[in-house]
């Protein structure tokens, strides 16, 4: 019953605006706005095994790189910057205007050290997916309960154990929501490095589509990446709960 | 639990704006209001200096130029009607025409001048670069501003003429303003650049190897200004005169190409000794027909339209 009922919440408001979306758009002539059922029509036969190995899996590929390197180097660099103090004044003011410059502006200039193949594409998701796991991984590190921290130095803890049993723990749900944020962020910069220099990608497909004028299948392209953003979301909160199920457990006790 | 919200923007926001199409005239007193969709480059400075010289004041019209980010945001805006004029570049006129859009040309905008050696676009290497003729050019990596458009199809055109293969070409996208160094950096072959671009390529020591406009088609209309066939049908007279207004821009930049070099200093950023060494695009008054069916013709060779396009329902 229960169950039921979360599944009927997922789904009743998609469902909501797929329908009003079907029924707005029925009757429609508009070149830019067709009706779904063409969009949904178009979807069919767009997205053939060829497409995904052509466009879907590529992005996916570059996406999974970019990503992956994101959160090694965020939450390596981060945790190493929120247990240095001096290090971490030094960096903060770096830290903030770098995550200020927006990454398609740097597309230009990364293209020129990493070229216009996938090496780019990969770099331009790390310039933007990399500040929300870094600065999350700095806050969650210096959020580290300081009783615990003194009694892990009072019972004479390394520092290679007190990073991996006091503060690696402490600073991860912190780490999991900077790696949620960043999620979507890689979504759009995958797009995004994909306006550039492209041969083949979800993101490209999408841009050409619009370029040719076929609408339908442009609208099906914004759709799959929807359902992609969707799909990612769903995995990550079982990661989430894989890896956090203590601090949620926690949480709820305390509620 | 994010992406149903982005749904639910998406829906309300189509919703919105399938209802909310529809565009309104503008009469002042006589004078008739026009926006123009442009891009702010060379092949627009014939209209820049058209209204300096008063061509469309005289015809009571009032040009409002709107500087477009690329091509591609301009056939949109017409549709939308959020422009009455746009600029755009014959292939990409093809493709619309082709899936369904209803536009037409009503004025030509820029030819090739149809001479290889001297045109205002190029295929273009590095100095050291191993390419001597356009049938090098087939395994080579080449950066056009948009796939599918006039530069692929036209330079596959110059390879095929000078006898290559052009299926293994690899056409990369590069906005031109990124080119010379792509170039530089020997990420790309070669780079299809137009003016200023291709005079900055020069430049930095690259030379041209195929002039695809000039292989494509003799004196190759490359561009026009056009409008909805609903604009073109109703308000036959304002597009009568918008038309006559253009044609006699154009004849005045053919004239005057040093008026064009001062009026491109206003409206672009190109430095004056790019200015004063670049290749000026010709401008025509008269659309050429059949090179408009030979770009229909490589278009659909290289299958960039779903369906054959009517030239005939494009062209004035």
């Amino acid at each position: 019953m229960n169950l039921l009922r979360r599944a009927l919440a997922l789904t009743a408001l998609p469902a909501i605006l797929l329908g009003a979306w079907w029924i707005a758009s029925d009757g429609s002539t508009s070149f830019y706005f067709p009706p779904l059922r063409e969009i949904l029509a178009e979807f069919g036969e767009t997205w053939t095994a060829d497409r995904w190995a052509a466009d879907v899996l590529p992005s996916v590929a570059r996406l999974g790189a970019g990503y992956g390197a994101s959160c090694l180097l965020g939450v390596g660099l981060g945790l190493l910057i929120g247990r240095t103090t001096w290090l971490m004044h030094l960096a903060e003011p770096v830290l903030e205007f770098a995550r200020a410059v927006p990454p398609p502006v740097l597309v230009p200039v990364i293209m020129l050290f990493a070229g216009i193949g996938d090496t780019m594409k990969t770099a331009v998701i790390v310039s933007g997916c990399v500040w929300p796991i870094l600065l999350n991984t700095i806050a969650g590190v210096r959020s580290a309960d300081a009783v615990q921290l003194d009694t892990a130095a009072a019972f004479g803890l390394g520092r290679t154990r007190t990073l991996v049993s006091v503060v690696v723990p402490a600073a991860s749900p912190r780490i999991v929501t900077g790696m949620r944020q960043a999620l979507a962020v890689g979504v759009i910069l995958m797009v995004i490095s994909e306006m550039f220099a492209a041969q083949s990608g979800l993101g490209f497909a999408i841009v050409q589509f619009q370029r040719s004028y076929a609408i339908p299948a442009m609208w099906s392209g914004i759709l799959l990446l929807g359902c992609l953003g969707v799909a990612l979301a769903a995995l990550f909160t079982l990661f989430d709960r894989a890896v956090l199920h203590w601090y949620h457990r926690m949480r709820e006790r305390s509620a | 639990m994010r992406r149903p919200l982005a749904l639910a923007v998406l829906a309300i926001t189509l919703i919105g704006t399938v209802t909310a199409c529809g565009g309104e005239e503008d009469d002042t007193g006589g004078t008739d209001t026009v926006s123009v969709g442009v891009i702010p480059i060379v092949d627009v400075a014939p209209i820049y200096l058209g209204i300096e010289q008063g061509f469309f004041a005289e015809r009571d019209i009032e040009v409002e130029l709107t500087e477009a980010q690329g091509g591609a945001a301009i056939v949109p805006g017409v549709a939308a009607e959020e422009f009455d004029f746009g600029f755009s570049n014959m292939t990409s006129l093809l493709l619309a025409q082709s899936s369904g859009l209803p536009v037409e040309v009503v004025a030509n905008g820029v030819a090739s001048t149809g001479e290889a050696g001297a045109d205002f676009g190029a295929v273009m290497v590095a100095a050291d670069s191993p390419v001597q003729t356009p049938a090098d050019l087939a395994d080579a990596t080449i950066a056009v501003n948009t796939l599918n458009n006039i530069g692929d199809t036209t330079i596959r055109e110059s390879v095929r003429a000078a006898g290559g293969d052009p299926a293994d070409i690899g056409f990369t996208e590069v906005a031109f303003p990124d080119m010379p160094a792509q170039l530089a950096a020997g990420n790309v072959d070669a780079v299809w650049v137009v003016e200023p671009f291709k005079s900055i390529v020069e430049a930095d020591g690259g030379r041209p190897v195929a002039w695809n406009y000039v292989d494509a088609a003799p004196d190759l209309t490359v561009a026009a200004y056009f409008a909805t066939t609903e604009m073109v049908q109703e308000d036959a007279d304002l597009v009568a005169r918008f038309a006559a207004a253009v044609a006699e821009s154009l004849q005045y930049a053919t004239d005057n190409p040093d008026a064009v070099r001062d009026i491109l200093a206003t409206y672009t950023d190109i430095s004056t000794d790019i200015l004063a060494a670049m290749t000026l695009p010709a401008w025509p008054a008269e659309v050429n027909r059949d090179s408009v069916e030979r770009l229909a013709e490589l278009g659909e060779t290289d299958g960039i339209f779903e369906n054959p396009p009517d030239v005939d329902a494009l062209l004035p």
